[in-house]
């Protein structure tokens, strides 16, 4: 370590017999290890976090292909495929309507709004497909777009409440609880929470739950969040944000 | 850096890589808890994420970093209560007895990390930062917006301090549980 010296800290008018006598306590402060970070976990995390904000935006499909590896490339490029040719047929359909012989010309006000609901429905079908993807980065991505949706029906709910209660990959759990944050005002999304809350193995999903419980002003997760606070088995950083939550929802 | 400003995200990794365990360790010592480093280290990286833009390439990079993790610890705990801190025990998993010597110092370590705990924030940031990261004079002085004078003279307050509470301990153990953070006497 490079300080390991104190006087060469030290203003030049500090007594040298007190200099001496603090660097003893500054050599023992050499002697305090700290534990070491669980690296992989938080590189994990990090890496979802960057892969959801480079697709947030994504680049020119090019180097998104190269540098993401062949295989997902595939999955990436038969998504969008599948999404292009959903719009053609909507296009299709919307022309053929619009067209058909004898029938009076649509109002324009009607057919926007018919458009606008089949780009709807293609989004929500296009996030609904990636959540069902075995890559987890894909899954993520697919709760990532729900966050773009205007008005998500309930399959979209529900697929994030499923996601919550029984995706294996806490990065996409934890993701799911901030795109259920929209939701907080329906009464089955606060239920789930509070049961997931209870339900979950992993501390970070569970701490996560919790801060949104206390966010939407839960009050009716008081005894879970009370039995988590008793029970001795709960992780220790669990109990005492379960404390805090119980504190702050009065 | 510039990689990442420029939009390349995933060479944020190498960054990871390279600065994670010593945020951690700064972090772990300002908040002696382990989970709560590890979540301010990745709220840092998320910040550096979020801010890429603003990096302007002066100065150094891990001073720009601290600076964003001092931030980060402070909003930290704005919003959330104080965690547990680091169980002793995890200095001696095993729990085996020690040597004479051993044990003694030991337990004089474990007074010397309670009093580093119970030392007024600014004063164990100055601590942690010189004593564990080694960061020069100069550069503690930038990240903290003072003289290279004034980083010296904190330096000095903050160890004679260190010590006295280090003392008090070994007079009388319950003492740290009738002082708060906040109100060590100072010197």
């Amino acid at each position: 370590m490079e300080h390991d010296k104190l006087s060469r800290l030290l203003p030049d008018d500090v007594d040298r017999r007190e200099a001496d006598g603090l660097d003893a306590t500054w050599r023992m402060l050499g002697g305090i290890d700290t534990p070491p970070p669980d690296s992989d976990r938080m590189r994990a995390r990090l890496d979802a976090v960057i892969d959801a904000v480079d697709h947030a935006a994504p680049p020119a499909p090019q180097q998104w292909f190269f540098r993401q590896g062949f295989g997902r490339g595939i999955r990436f490029y038969a998504v969008q495929g599948f999404a292009a040719a959903a719009m053609l047929v909507a296009g299709i359909a919307i022309g053929r309507f619009a067209m058909s012989a004898g029938a009076p010309p649509p109002d324009s006000a009607s057919e926007i709004a018919a458009m606008r609901t089949e780009m709807r429905e293609l989004r929500e079908m296009v996030s609904l497909s990636l959540m069902q993807q075995q890559s987890a980065s894909d899954r993520l991505k697919g709760v990532t777009w729900t966050g773009q949706l205007e008005r998500p029906s309930g399959e979209v709910v529900s697929a994030l409440l499923d996601a919550l209660m029984h995706d294996p990959n806490v990065n996409v759990r934890l993701a799911t609880i901030d795109a259920l944050e929209r939701f907080a005002s329906r009464e089955d999304v606060r239920r789930a929470a509070i049961e997931a809350v209870d339900r979950q193995m992993s501390p970070l999903v569970q701490i996560a739950l919790i801060d949104f419980l206390v966010k939407t002003n839960e009050r009716q997760s008081a005894p879970t969040l009370r039995r988590l606070v008793q029970d001795p088995r709960v992780n220790d950083a669990v109990r005492s944000r379960a404390a805090w939550g119980l504190q702050q929802l009065g | 850096m510039e990689a990442v400003r420029a939009g390349d995200l995933p060479k944020l990794g190498i960054l990871f890589e390279r600065h994670h365990r010593a945020l951690f360790d700064f972090l772990v010592r300002m908040t002696g808890n382990a989970s709560a480093a590890e979540d301010l280290v990745q709220d840092v990286f998320v910040r550096v994420l979020k801010y890429r833009a603003t990096w302007r390439g002066e100065g150094r990079f891990e001073t720009w970093l601290f600076r964003i993790a001092r931030n980060a610890r402070a909003d930290y705990f704005r919003t959330r209560p104080p965690d547990a801190p680091i169980d002793e025990a995890a200095e001696h998993p095993s729990g085996a007895p020690l040597p004479g010597d051993l044990l003694a110092r030991s337990r004089d370590l474990a007074r010397l990390q309670q009093a580093l705990l119970l030392l007024r924030e600014d004063k164990r940031e100055l601590i942690v930062l010189a004593r564990y990261r080694g960061m020069k004079l100069e550069a503690i002085a930038d990240l903290l917006g003072i003289e290279v004078g004034a980083v010296k003279v904190r330096i000095h307050r903050a160890v004679k301090e260190l010590r006295d509470i280090f003392q008090r301990l070994d007079e009388s153990p319950s003492w740290n549980t009738t002082n708060s953070v906040g109100s060590c006497p100072t010197t």
